[in-house]
């Protein structure tokens, strides 16, 4: 079967849980409880969203969320940030390095967080030279969306680390 | 229910209640001992497992909504609201309800009763999870999130896996199970929480043990001596060698001294031969003594090195594999060879010029007071300048080290990626784009090192420039001596007294300079300890040593995930006999492989127990239970020596014969006295000028020899024709007879043998029992079976054709 690339005003989405919707094509078809996840989470917030079933079955790919009309957008979006919870560090207060462990501690638009990185090669990775991921101990992700954007101090503080 | 009130668990009367989940309380070693996730106070008498001390605004609210006839069984503090936001949840389990606080919620607090659960999971997102209930009576197996359902607590993956243990006591008590039995599940999680330090991550040896690693590892560079203690007697050999050179190496301006203002101005030949005579002495001893002592520095460096290399090394092959899935290959290669380098060159810095140095720089002072006191006052100037300059400097540059570090390990990660794959990257006629991908991240390193070489470049020139200003001041203000008063200070003073000033200002640039290399160092020591502190891979040489196995396998409520973002195994329990042969089933990603994994001991950071003969396999000794273990991988891993060693790795006592017996068990004989080398052919790395029927007809020929007592086989027969693929099952056949035996396939032809089949999907076991049994089951595996004979008759009619 060909894949579904849905484009523009192609098709209708309900909310239908947290991050499920129903989907419901310009040709009728209607698809239900599709779970919309990214197929580029680090390098494509807004393209190639996958639309899976309960089986895990894909039923259409959102090429461009740019393109769908605002409250289609609206309704995956909201689906999206419920699946994805990768707080957005706005400020840092202090790094502390011990013991094999660097501590954050961080300021991020979901509330204050102490962030445990154990392997700093690992748990903080520099993408297209200004956006950070961190990933702690326990697999959780945090993003500074734009490193350039961080006051000096933070900037300094996790300066070293990069 | 009634029995856990009758039996309640000691009254702690400590209020630290921090100390007591710690490891850092002094004052109350038998509560570490004892059963340390009971964190809280007794809550109405009557002790509960927590994860985290509640706040007595959290106590409140359970006083508030929990009724008096209900019994508290545990709580599990949280980090998300419901609404994504960072908070102070928890859920707190009694025997009739569950509660979930959360301030988000309409009065704060939300309770739901066991008998309209039918379903309780986990079902985790992308970086955080959720508490799913289901109410429909159809959710047998996993939620359906169409139906009706409740998301009742949201949280990090942080807590994730007591949420874990949780979700399954609720649905096990839903059911009617009983609930002493489900609540040791549940302790036994909350113990496993206890038995990992905080500050490392490192198992500690029982819950809330203080941690071996971080006690230790208080100062690197106390380690790092470790190193150069063997070798003390040839080190302080060198040093005494040291003392004698900056002895003799003060004689020169004094002689010049001498020269200059005595022997000259008298025109005393005698006494000049004498002195030229004494500089050449000197510089014999200096420089030939220099020489002995460059020779046995070089020899206890290289011993240094080598101990500290094999150190690593022998490390690295103990590290656990969840150490190699995050660390790459080129990082470690990097730690071996270029960061014990590093720490060579600065240790034999500290143990030999620091003290070289230190000794010249008081032997100048003593000399140069003694020969004018003005005068070394205000050569002394420029020292405070140099030492405030190095703090600054060792600040700056530290994480420059840092970053060229990583930069390096990324270049080297392309290396140890690319080149063995070198045939990949020439069938894809990829060479440019490999190359500019070098290219790219050689660029990243080479300006990351200018940009660090700015700074150390520009230091020690500062250095140099404000020595040197210092060296201008003598002569301004020695020279004005000089002319004024020249009873005062002669002009052999002033020269003798700026080599001098020449001379100390050596050592102060040595140690001005000396925090660039303590810095680089230190950031390799940092990463080198890395592996040396890691966590090694438990039991080698400790643990139950039993005289055989004989093959009883067991797995009890097993869960693991590799990370905490998707669970790889849920709930596995299997019981396997001595002697069965097992075939496991399920599509690809269903978690087949991680069983052998986990029976392997590459993980051993999961829930439950993996039993063998009664025995917790994580109590066996390590290296005897893998020596009893025959594994069979897909693609077999051969190194770059002899066929004949090959075989015989991991069996270093076997005689030719029973290599030659392995290999016609294997049906590897005959291809192997075919090739003109036979069983001195030499391979390729991994295996290279073999195919891949023939590797793997050589990996089941290690395992025939080792002789093991249980065999694994992980596809063994996935990537070869079929007329290999017989020869392999029938060397199979022979090797399993008598032995505990587990194969996974995905051609369920190659099971035949199986007396047991057990079916995985998503991480459970959906269907286990005898090939009939599942057939007549019509189930998973009947669908499997029918998809696969379909397709085997279509592949067999295939290859007929194309053999016609």
């Amino acid at each position: 079967m060909a894949r579904l690339y849905i484009d523009n005003d192609m098709a209708r989405f309900t909310r239908k849980d947290i991050t499920l919707v129903d989907m419901e094509l310009y040709d009728g078809r209607k698809f239900e409880n599709l779970e919309p996840r990214r197929l580029f989470p680090l390098s494509g917030l807004e393209k190639y969203i996958t639309l899976l079933d309960e089986d895990g079955v894909e039923r259409g790919i959102i090429r461009d969320m740019k393109t769908l009309p605002e409250k289609e957008r609206a309704t995956i979006e909201e689906c999206l940030d419920e699946y994805y919870l990768i707080p957005k560090v706005t400020k840092i207060t202090d790094c502390k390095e011990k013991y094999g462990v660097l501590r954050i501690w961080a300021q991020t638009n979901c509330g204050d967080v102490v962030i445990e990185i154990r392997n700093i090669l690992h748990g903080i990775k520099l993408i297209y030279g200004t956006r950070v991921q961190l990933r702690d101990v326990n697999d959780n992700r945090y993003e500074i969306s734009n490193i350039n954007e961080l006051d000096s101090r933070s900037r300094r503080l996790i300066d070293s680390f990069l | 229910m009634e029995n856990l009130k009758q039996k309640p668990k000691k009254d702690d009367s400590c209020t630290d209640t921090k100390n007591k989940s710690g490891c850092s309380c002094k004052e109350h070693p038998e509560e570490r001992t004892d059963q340390a996730f009971t964190v809280n106070k007794p809550f109405r008498g009557i002790q509960f497992a927590a994860n985290r001390a509640l706040s007595d605004t959290d106590i409140l609210k359970l006083e508030k909504n929990i009724p008096e006839d209900e019994t508290l069984l545990f709580t599990v503090s949280g980090d998300l609201s419901i609404k994504s936001r960072y908070s102070n949840t928890f859920l707190a389990v009694t025997d009739k309800h569950i509660y979930g606080f959360d301030d988000t919620f309409d009065g704060g607090v939300r309770v739901h009763s066991y008998d309209k659960v039918k379903r309780a999971a986990v079902k985790r997102y992308y970086g955080n999870a959720i508490l799913i209930f289901s109410m429909d009576e159809s959710d047998k197996e996993f939620i359906d999130l169409s139906k009706e359902h409740i998301n009742f607590m949201r949280f990090s993956y942080k807590v994730a896996s007591l949420y874990d243990a949780a979700a399954f006591f609720i649905q096990n008590i839903a059911a009617g199970k009983d609930l002493h039995e489900e609540m040791q599940i549940v302790e036994a999680s909350f113990e496993k929480q206890f038995c990992i330090c905080p500050q490392c991550g490192r198992n500690l040896i029982r819950p809330g043990a203080p941690c071996m690693n971080c006690q230790s590892k208080d100062k690197i560079v106390k380690k790092l001596i470790g190193y150069v203690t063997p070798y003390k007697t040839l080190l302080i050999f060198c040093m005494f060698l040291s003392v004698i050179t900056t002895a003799v190496s003060l004689l020169p301006p004094y002689m010049t001294k001498l020269l200059v203002d005595d022997v000259l101005p008298a025109g005393d030949k005698g006494m000049l031969g004498v002195c030229v005579g004494v500089l050449l002495a000197t510089y014999i001893i200096q420089y030939g003594v220099g020489a002995v002592r460059s020779y046995l520095l070089r020899v206890s460096g290289d011993k240094i090195v080598a101990d500290l290399r094999n150190d690593v090394y022998k490390k690295a092959q103990l590290l656990t594999m969840r150490f190699y899935d995050r660390t790459s290959t080129g990082s470690v290669i990097n730690r071996i060879s270029g960061d014990t380098s590093n720490i060579q060159s600065f240790m034999l810095r500290i143990t030999q010029e620091v003290v070289v140095q230190f000794f010249l720089l008081i032997g100048i002072i003593v000399i140069m007071f003694a020969m004018n006191w003005q005068l070394t006052l205000l050569s002394l100037i420029p020292v405070p300048f140099v030492v405030i300059g190095a703090r600054i400097f060792g600040k700056k540059i530290a994480p420059f080290y840092r970053r060229i570090w990583r930069r390096w390990s990324a270049v080297t990660s392309i290396l140890t990626d690319t080149i063995p794959g070198i045939r990949v990257i020439k069938a894809f006629t990829n060479e440019k784009k490999s190359f500019n991908t070098f290219k790219k991240y050689n660029d990243r390193w080479l300006k990351t090192d200018i940009s660090a070489s700015k700074i150390t470049t520009l230091f020690p020139n500062i250095v140099g420039f404000v020595i040197t200003c210092g060296s201008l001041i003598i002569w301004g203000i020695g020279g004005k001596l000089v002319i004024e008063s020249p009873e005062f200070i002669s002009a052999g003073l002033l020269v003798s007294f700026l080599s001098y000033t020449s001379m100390f200002y050596g050592p102060v640039n040595f140690f001005a300079n000396l925090n660039d290399s303590y810095q680089s160092a230190l950031n390799s020591a940092e990463r080198i300890l890395d592996i040396i502190d890691a966590e090694p891979e438990a039991n080698f040489g400790k643990g139950k040593h039993p005289e055989k196995l004989e093959g009883r396998i067991e797995f009890r409520n097993i869960n693991f995930s590799f990370d905490r973002s998707k669970k790889t195994l849920s709930n596995v329990n299997i019981v396997i006999e001595p002697g069965d042969i097992v075939g496991i089933v399920g599509t690809t990603g269903a978690g087949k492989s991680t069983l052998i994994n986990l029976l392997m001991r590459y993980y051993d950071n999961y829930d439950g127990e993996i039993l063998i003969d009664g025995m917790n396999i994580r109590d066996i000794d390590m290296e005897f239970y893998r020596s009893e273990i025959g594994y069979v991988q897909q693609e077999p891993m051969m190194f770059h020596d002899s066929i004949y060693n090959n075989i015989a790795y991991g069996s270093d006592n076997a005689s030719v014969e029973s290599i030659i017996g392995a290999a016609e068990v294997a049906n590897a004989h005959e291809f192997i006295a075919r090739l003109p080398d036979a069983y001195d052919t030499v391979l390729g790395e991994r295996g290279t000028g073999l195919s891949g029927g023939e590797r793997q007809r050589l990996s089941i020929a290690r395992a025939v020899l080792k002789n093991p007592s249980i065999l694994f086989f992980d596809e063994a027969t996935a990537s070869v024709d079929s007329e290999t693929e017989s020869l392999i099952q029938a060397a199979i056949e022979r090797l399993i007879r008598g032995r505990t035996t587990i194969m996974i396939a995905h051609r369920l032809s190659t099971l035949r043998k199986a007396n047991k089949i057990i079916v995985v999907d998503k991480g459970e076991i959906i269907e286990m029992g005898s090939p009939e049994e599942l057939m007549a089951l019509k189930g998973k595996y009947y669908k499997l079976i029918q998809i696969q004979t379909m397709s085997d008759q279509v592949r067999k009619s295939k290859e007929e054709e194309r053999f016609d």
